[in-house]
């Protein structure tokens, strides 16, 4: 008798405990299931206000008729998003076109060349991230205006170039240390400069850690918000700033925000993979303004 | 071209960009803090006073001190609840499974978003009359019914802070997913066969070896949160009331909407050198997980 209660025993405890692991897995599933909603609710709401009409926004309905009109009145002259848009584009690529191969060359520097105190400079630079973005901006504010180009797009990119160069050139400096000396030697015992070593054998090798660069910069400058705030009134308003414009004295037309909201985060809709793995690695070496 | 030439001819862009928009700015703003200087009364930078304005600041602005008090209780409670739960959520997101990763990079969306679309999205969410985050959360909390979220001074807080959490939340759950994948499994593996279970292989296994990574990312939360200015630009405007103005944006405030630039510029060193004594901790502590 109880010799066969034992694995009776046994057999209950067993599938009581994969009872208990079937339930912990469907905890699991609805945990993960509810976070995802808890994200991507407000997110897919948002977009869904940018397709609805003004009657609609004021109705919390699932659903709707959707319309493109919100579209065509960002785009209009009251809110100018093509305008917007453009700004944007013109200071991103500008950024990314001057910090990029500064950077780059930046970076060589400070990994092949001593400098007496060694990795001090760059983290040195670094560091200036950490100084509160309202601070610098009030000595800049003053010289762009003395120099007149306050609400121009190379205010913007120049203040954007002091946020992104110094993360720049730390993470492509990390992959330039990684990188063995031997095939720069190569080339240049065959006749090239060092200079042209670089270019040849070093920045192709690099490549990696010039993507990952090149992708930080442009999530950071694309979203930049602060700066531009106060350095554009009308001429080079860029779409972060032009949210504050679908907020106006007569109520908030928030469908014309959600289609400036949604034109913001196109973009990195398309690149969200690309910046999991990489914006994520860039923001690890510091601290984003 | 020899090496010394090429050395700064390569690090001359850098330099001089950094010394425009950099240093220079760093420099001047500690000038302007020494002066009385209001744009408006006078273009030109007015008397010179010392650490006048910091005196002011110390000992005669209850103002500056409210506004310390809001960013240290928006930065412990931002840092605590982003910190606790994104572990939270690497420990059940950190599989391979596809359901996991999508899911992992379908949040890091919300990461990646401009901070002024998080604040004025939320803004929206929660407005009183048409919000849809208001009308579910009042929905589940029948008594919050009457509370106008954003402007009621304690709610006003706890969304700011809530927002913040939702914002950085996906990118320290991918740091953590990071740490506990790098984690050795034979300890824990170890553990599981002796039959100890889920929670005290979490606390008494798993999180003394998250120490350090813990350590680091609760100061870089730390940072971030003293310096966030831009949910409170968009979301609340620093109200009702001065209930959500934190350093930063008083500073903004001050600088930008009065115009008193040396004032404005004396505060911003404060919070720079609270900055710089966060950033020397986060500086050791990186140097320390380098070596």
């Amino acid at each position: 008798m109880t010799e066969m209660a034992i694995p009776l025993a046994a057999d209950r405890k067993r599938i009581r405990r994969r009872r208990r692991g079937t339930a912990l897995k469907t905890v699991r599933v609805v945990a993960i299931l509810a976070l995802s909603l808890l994200w991507l609710a407000p997110i897919a709401w948002i977009i869904a206000t940018a397709f609805k009409s003004p009657v609609d926004v004021l109705s919390l309905d699932i659903f709707f008729t959707p319309t493109l009109e919100n579209f065509r009145r960002a785009f209009g002259p009251n809110y100018m998003l093509g305008d917007r848009l453009w700004n944007s584009t013109i200071v991103t690529v500008g950024t990314l076109i001057v910090a990029i191969p500064v950077s780059t060359a930046a970076a060589y520097a400070f990994s092949r060349f001593r400098f007496p105190g060694g990795a001090i400079w760059p983290l040195g630079l670094l560091a200036t991230q950490f100084v509160p973005a309202v601070m610098v901006i009030i000595p800049l504010f003053i010289l762009f205006r003395t120099v007149g180009i306050l609400d121009t797009p190379l205010a913007l990119i120049g203040v954007n170039l002091s946020i992104v160069i110094p993360y720049a050139i730390w993470m492509i400096k990390g992959f330039i240390d990684a990188l063995p000396l031997d095939m720069e030697e190569a080339a240049m015992t065959d006749g090239s400069s060092r200079f042209r070593a670089m270019i040849d054998v070093v920045v192709p090798v690099a490549m990696p850690g010039i993507v990952t660069a090149t992708i930080f910069c442009f999530v950071v400058t694309w979203n930049e918000f602060f700066f531009a705030l106060i350095l554009t009134q009308n001429e080079s308003v860029t779409l972060p700033v032009s949210l504050m414009s679908a907020r106006t004295d007569r109520g908030d037309a928030w469908e014309i925000m959600a289609v400036i909201g949604l034109t913001i985060m196109v973009p990195m809709m398309l690149i969200s993979r690309l910046v999991q793995r990489h914006f994520l690695k860039g923001l690890t070496t510091g601290a984003v303004r | 071209m020899n090496d010394t030439a090429l050395k700064w001819g390569l690090l001359a862009p850098a330099i001089l960009i950094s010394a425009v928009m950099l240093f220079y700015p760093i420099a001047q703003s500690f000038w302007y803090s020494l002066h009385d200087w209001n744009l408006t009364q006078s273009p030109d930078l007015g008397a010179f006073l010392g650490f006048g304005n910091y005196v002011r600041l110390l000992t005669d602005d209850p103002e500056f001190w409210d506004s310390v008090w809001v960013s240290t209780v928006f930065a412990f409670f931002s840092v605590t609840i982003t910190i606790s739960l994104s572990l939270a959520m690497a420990l059940l997101l950190q599989g391979s499974s596809p359901l996991e990763v999508n899911v992992r990079t379908l949040l890091v969306l919300a990461f990646a978003m401009s901070p002024a679309l998080v604040g004025i999205s939320w803004r929206f969410l929660l407005s009183p009359e048409f919000g849809a985050a208001d009308a579910v959360i009042k929905w589940l909390i029948p008594g919050m019914r009457d509370v106008p979220i954003l402007a009621d001074t304690r709610t006003a807080m706890a969304a700011l802070v809530l927002v913040d959490v939702w914002h950085w939340s996906p990118y320290f759950m991918l740091t953590f997913v990071g740490a506990l994948a790098s984690l050795p499994q034979e300890t824990i593996e170890a553990a599981q066969v002796d039959g100890a279970g889920r929670t005290r292989i979490f606390f008494g296994i798993m999180l003394p070896q998250l120490r350090s990574v813990l350590t680091v990312t609760i100061l870089l939360k730390t940072i971030f949160s003293v310096k966030m200015l831009e949910q409170v630009i968009t979301m609340t405007k620093g109200g009702p009331g001065t209930s959500t103005s934190t350093v930063p944006y008083m500073v903004y405030e001050t600088a930008f909407r009065w115009y008193d630039f040396g004032y404005a510029a004396a505060m911003a060193y404060f919070l720079a050198f609270v900055m710089l004594i966060l950033a020397m901790i986060y500086a050791r502590l990186t140097m320390e997980g380098v070596k």
